[in-house]
Formats: C-alpha cells, structure tokens, sequence
C-alpha cells in the first residue's frame, strides 16, 4: 500500500533523516492558518493516495506568499484535481515551507525479488529521467559503499562543486544513504521507496518528498 | 558432501549408455574412453552386454566395484528409479543430462522435487538435471556431450546454458585456451552456483573462475560467497538489454531493473562482469596468467604509431592511465630507437623491431615506477620478424613483484611464428590492442577488488 505522507514523514523522522517540516490540512481557514505558522513562502501538494503523479494533476503549487494566494490556491487545486481525477480520495493538501534551493538529488529503495533491498542514488531531475545517471547497492549498505556510490555517477562533479560553486555535503548524502539502509533492513515490508528530492546543501540536506509503497 | 566425486571420480557408471552412436549414452562413454580417463568406467544398459568394449551392467546396482559418479542419460521416465537405485549402490555424485524437469514446469517441476528428495536421503549431490556435464582436463575426464577434450589449463568454467555453453567450450578449444574445470549447471537442482564456485575456490587447480550466467539463486549468499573467494571471478551475464521492470509508484523502481541489480551485486561481490564472450576469455587468460597490477598506469610499445594510439585511446576509455615516464627512463629509451622516434610513452619506436630495442626498452619500462602493467605491440610487415620482439619480451626477467606483460602481436601470415613463442612462455597475446586493452583492465579490476571487497 501507498504509506500516507504522514506516516511517511514520521518514520523518516524517527530514523532522524532530516525531513523539510510539513503540516496537513483539509479546509481553506486551515490550510491558511497552517501556512502562517509554517510562514511564507509555501508550497501547497495534494494529499490524495490513489495520486502518483501530482504535478501531472496540478497538484503541486510551489511559491505562494500569502494568505490571499494560499486560500485561492487550495480552491484551485480541489477543481483541478477532481477534474482530473473524479474519483480519487481527497484527505486534503500538504503544506511545506519553500525550501532554500540546493542541489536536488533521489536515494531509493527497490526490493529485488534476487537479492533483496537495493538502494539507489543519482541526480535529481533529469539527470535521473533522462540520462539514468545513478548508481545502486545491495543492502547493507556502509559509509565507505554509500561514497563509492555517490562519486559512481557520470554528474559527481557537480557534487564536487563545479564552475566555482561550493561542493555540496557529501557527509550528509553518505547519512542519509546508510540510514535508508539500515531502517530498511527493519522494515523489510517495504517495496519502494522514493526520497526525491532530497536537497543537498553546502552543509547539511533535507527531504523534502519521500514516497513508500508498503507490502 | 563434497563435489569431489563428481569432479574427481575413481570411477563412474554410465546410466544409459548405447551402442547407438547418435544417443547421448553413446557420446558420453566415447568421450570419457577417448579423454584418457584413468579410473574404472562402467557402462549401464539392460538390453546389451558390452559397449565400446566395455562390460555393460543391466543396472548399477550390479556393478562389482564402488562407483563414485554416476552420468544418466536414461529418458526422463525412469529417472527416480535410477537414482533411487545410485543412492542404494551409494554413489556419491551424479550428473543428470537427461531434461524435462522444471525448465518445463507444471508435472517436470514435480519430478524435480522428487528426485532432489531422493538425492538428499542418499546424501549424494546433483548436477543438473538438463545439464550438458561436467569435463576435467587434467584427469582426461570429459563425462559431458562437448565434443573435444579442452587443453589442460588453469581457467575453470561454470555455464547455465545449454548450447551455448557448447560453442563456448569448442571456442575454448579454437582459442587453445587452457581449462580445468567446465561444469555446465543445468538446473541447479542441487547443486548452485554458490556450491561450484565454493569448491573451485578451493581447488588447487583453478586459479581464475568464468561464469556464463542467466540468473542466480540465493542472490545475498552468492554475494557473501564470492567476497570470501580471492580468485579472480569473471562473469557474463545476458539480459543486459533488458528494460527495467514497469513499476509505476517510485523513481527507484522503474529504474533498478534486473540488468542494474546484478551489475551492483557483482560490483559487491568483487566478481568482474564482461560484455561479451570474447572479452571473457580474453580476460580469463589474462588473469589466469599474469600478476594482478599494483597500479592503472600503462605503459605501451609499439613498432607502429596508430596501434599505439589504438591502445591509448582504449585505455582511457576503462579508466586506465597512460603516464608520462621518469625523464631517466626517457633519456635510455632514446638511445634504442632512431631520433625520429617517440620516447614518451606510448612508445613508437618508428617501425624499428628488433631483438635489442623491443628488450631494451621494455626492460626500462617495467623499471619506471610510473608504470603498473605494459603492453608490448607489435604490427607485422613483410620487411619485420615478428619472433624477434617475441623472443624479446619472453626473456625478460620479471622478479616477484612483477608488472603484468600483455602481448598484441597484429599482421597477416608470418606473425603466427612470433605468436607462439609468447604463448609457449604463457604470454597472453591478442590480435588487437582493444582486446589487449580490455583484458588489461581486467587485470586492474581485479586488483581493485583484492583491496576493496575481498578483505
């Protein structure tokens, strides 16, 4: 089953992968009062299971910066997704503040019916769409094999900061690789697992998507 | 129980054995007869007395002697009977050509679960069923339909499939690529690739193992297993082109398909994977003969400029590095090769081949502590004698920590003299420098895999 974001943000939370802070709501007043706490700017997600792809429903609205724009924005996803998709179950909108931008990269999960959880790092973007530029490992999965993945791919360079650009944290991408690993060889129920994208910055990274598919 | 009396056998009954020469039964008892094994043979038919002028048994269980190693050809019908009847006659080991079980699925599948149980309460092993047989070029026993006796060799070869681990054992043969062990794995009701390569791990005999794989069973203890084998491992696996499975939920799952997984379990296990069957024995050859490189940095000699730059080019393609040599050895290799000549690595020496220079710089060359392996080129020409650098290179004196020599001796007719005086000093020589190249990088990948995976 398709585990709800919450729980998906819980069980992140708990293995302390850090997570960009997020708040459910399921009513206009709510969801502006939440953005307020949250503060601006927001981006707004429909919370919908049956939904895999939110962007392609327009699902996602990013950069909101007021009550005004947030209250209109909720209305407008509702007719959109609905329209969309007539039948799919609605529990209401994620909401998250804006995160700084940095280097978006995915690290995943895939249980393989030969081997067991794999893990997989790469790029965000296209370069995972279009140019498959990622690496894999079988679990478990240690700190000297997460850097042996994370410097595997074809982009690296753009880890290690290039045309002038401060390399980003590749300690941070190292954690969250092992830590994956080690949470799912404690919940092998877990099929798929998507962190994507997890924001990578000069020092530090946070989650700011994660979706799992649960047996 | 150990494999050693499926590989080892001081005698083996033939279950099935004809005198018609298109059956199987006949094929495999010619073979063992014309492979010069040495150990007792016993040829099991109900219907004759004697086969190739062997006494034949109308079952195992009539057989005077012990026997180690029974090789069944019978139909599949009576399959359970006569392995029921191995376990009585306590047979150790048996190879199962005779098919139809679960590659077949369905009533097959059922069959096989039978004949596993009956193996397991004999305690004896199985290889197959639907396998071609096992060959063992040092003790003469070829208990498998590949038609030719490979030439005794240090290379081992475990293949899943059927005929075309037959092309490749014959391909083995045109190459006169030295073998021990080919054990194709049919089914691997029993006995699994972790068994096979556990054993020729152990096996004094074997110094590098190739695999042709198209899945494996126990994918985790088959990682574990290989990280523990210090022997180089080298597989080919097919699929390669396969899509990545069609899940639909995550990123990750549409992309680790089958093809990836594998590609990083080898990585895991520190098994070098090939693309191709050339490249796997060209590989095998390479490593079952020379040290493993401290290093990635190659040193090239040729006789021609765009050979040289072939193999550059190549090298660079694998990661490996072409580097500049110490000005001490460039100062030396100037006073071997004509002024007009390139002393910097990749060596040209302008067409100058010569006993004196091929030696002389390859000497210098191997002494640069720039340099980890070499690759020594040589193009053929009507005016050149391909035996003079030949005999250049093989006396070469390579102490204990010796570089790796890889020899690409290219040309028509006439090379084949210089050919075979490296390969009588077990020098690996290719027709090309990729080839070359290629089974370098192999080398150093197996180098890499002794400092990182196998600890």
């Amino acid at each position: 089953m398709n585990l709800p974001a919450d729980r998906v943000w819980k069980l992140l939370n708990d293995w302390k992968i850090p997570v960009l802070p997020m708040m459910i709501a399921s009513t206009p007043s709510d969801t502006v009062e939440m953005a307020r706490q949250l503060g601006y700017p927001v981006a707004m997600k429909i919370l919908a299971p049956d939904i895999s792809h939110k962007s392609d429903v327009h699902g996602v609205i990013l950069n909101l910066n007021s009550d005004k724009e947030v209250d209109k924005a909720y209305l407008t996803m509702m007719d959109s997704v609905k329209k969309h998709v007539p039948d799919a179950r609605i529990d209401g909108v994620l909401l998250q503040k804006m995160a700084e931008p940095g280097l978006e990269v995915i690290v995943g999960v895939k249980l393989d019916p030969q081997f067991g959880h794999v893990v997989m790092f790469g790029l965000g973007g296209i370069f995972v769409e279009i140019y498959n530029d990622v690496s894999f490992r079988i679990t478990p999965i240690d700190k000297k094999t997460a850097l042996e993945m994370v410097f595997e791919i074809k982009g690296s360079s753009i880890i290690k900061g290039i045309r002038g650009k401060e390399p980003v944290d590749v300690e941070a991408i190292v954690n969250v690789i092992t830590v994956v690993s080690n949470m799912i060889e404690k919940h092998p129920d877990i099929l798929e697992l998507d962190i994507n994208p997890l924001i990578v910055y000069p020092r530090g990274a946070v989650a700011v998507d994660a979706r799992i598919l649960t047996r | 129980m150990t494999l050693k009396a499926i590989f080892e056998p001081e005698s083996i009954a033939i279950i099935g054995a004809s005198p018609s020469p298109e059956k199987w039964g006949h094929v495999i008892l010619e073979n063992l007869l014309s492979g010069g094994y040495k150990g007792d043979l016993y040829p099991v038919n109900p219907k004759e007395s004697s086969i190739l002028g062997r006494t034949c048994y109308a079952s195992v269980l009539d057989i005077p002697g012990p026997v180690d190693l029974a090789v069944i050809t019978i139909p599949r019908s009576y399959a359970l009977q006569v392995a029921e009847e191995c376990g009585k006659k306590k047979v150790k080991g048996i190879i199962m050509i005779t098919a139809g079980f679960s590659e077949l699925g369905g009533e097959g599948r059922e069959l096989e679960k039978q004949l596993v149980e009956i193996v397991d309460r004999y305690h004896m092993r199985l290889i197959g069923p639907n396998t071609l047989g096992v060959v063992n070029a040092h003790i003469g026993m070829n208990a498998s339909i590949i038609s030719r006796l490979p030439k005794k060799g240090t290379i081992s070869f475990i293949t899943q499939s059927g005929t075309l681990g037959l092309a490749l054992a014959d391909w083995t043969m045109e190459m006169e690529l030295g073998l021990h062990i080919v054990v194709s794995t049919g089914n691997k009701a029993n006995v699994d690739d972790i068994h096979l390569l556990e054993y020729l791990a152990l096996d004094p005999k074997t110094d590098v193992i190739a695999m042709y794989v198209e899945g494996i069973k126990r994918g985790r203890e088959f990682i574990n297993a290989v990280k523990r084998i210090s022997k180089p491992v080298l597989a080919i696996k097919t699929g390669r082109s396969q899509s990545g499975a069609k899940a639909v939920f995550s990123h990750t799952g549409s992309m680790a398909g089958t093809d990836e997984v594998y590609s990083a379990a080898f990585k895991q296990a520190g098994i070098i994977r090939v693309d191709n069957i050339e490249d796997l024995f060209d590989s095998a050859l390479a490593l079952s003969t020379q040290p493993a490189p401290q290093g990635n940095r190659v040193g090239i000699i040729s006789n021609g400029g765009g050979a040289s730059i072939l193999a550059s080019d190549a090298c660079e393609q694998l990661g490996l590095v072409i580097p500049a040599l110490q000005d001490e050895t460039i100062q030396k290799i100037k006073t071997y090769i004509p002024e007009f000549a390139s002393a910097t690595n990749p060596i040209d020496t302008a067409g100058l081949a010569t006993y004196e220079a091929y030696n002389g710089i390859a000497k210098l060359m191997l002494l640069d502590p720039n340099v980890d392996a070499m690759i020594v080129i040589y193009v053929h020409t009507v005016m050149g004698d391909p035996k003079l650098p030949a005999h250049a290179i093989v006396d070469l004196r390579r102490g204990k920590c010796s570089k790796p020599v890889i020899a690409c001796w290219m040309g028509g007719t006439g090379t084949e003299f210089g050919i075979e005086i490296l390969k009588s000093r077990g020098l690996p020589n290719y027709p090309l420098p990729n080839r070359a190249v290629n089974a370098l990088a192999s080398l150093v990948k197996h180098h890499g895999f002794l400092e990182k995976v196998k600890k």
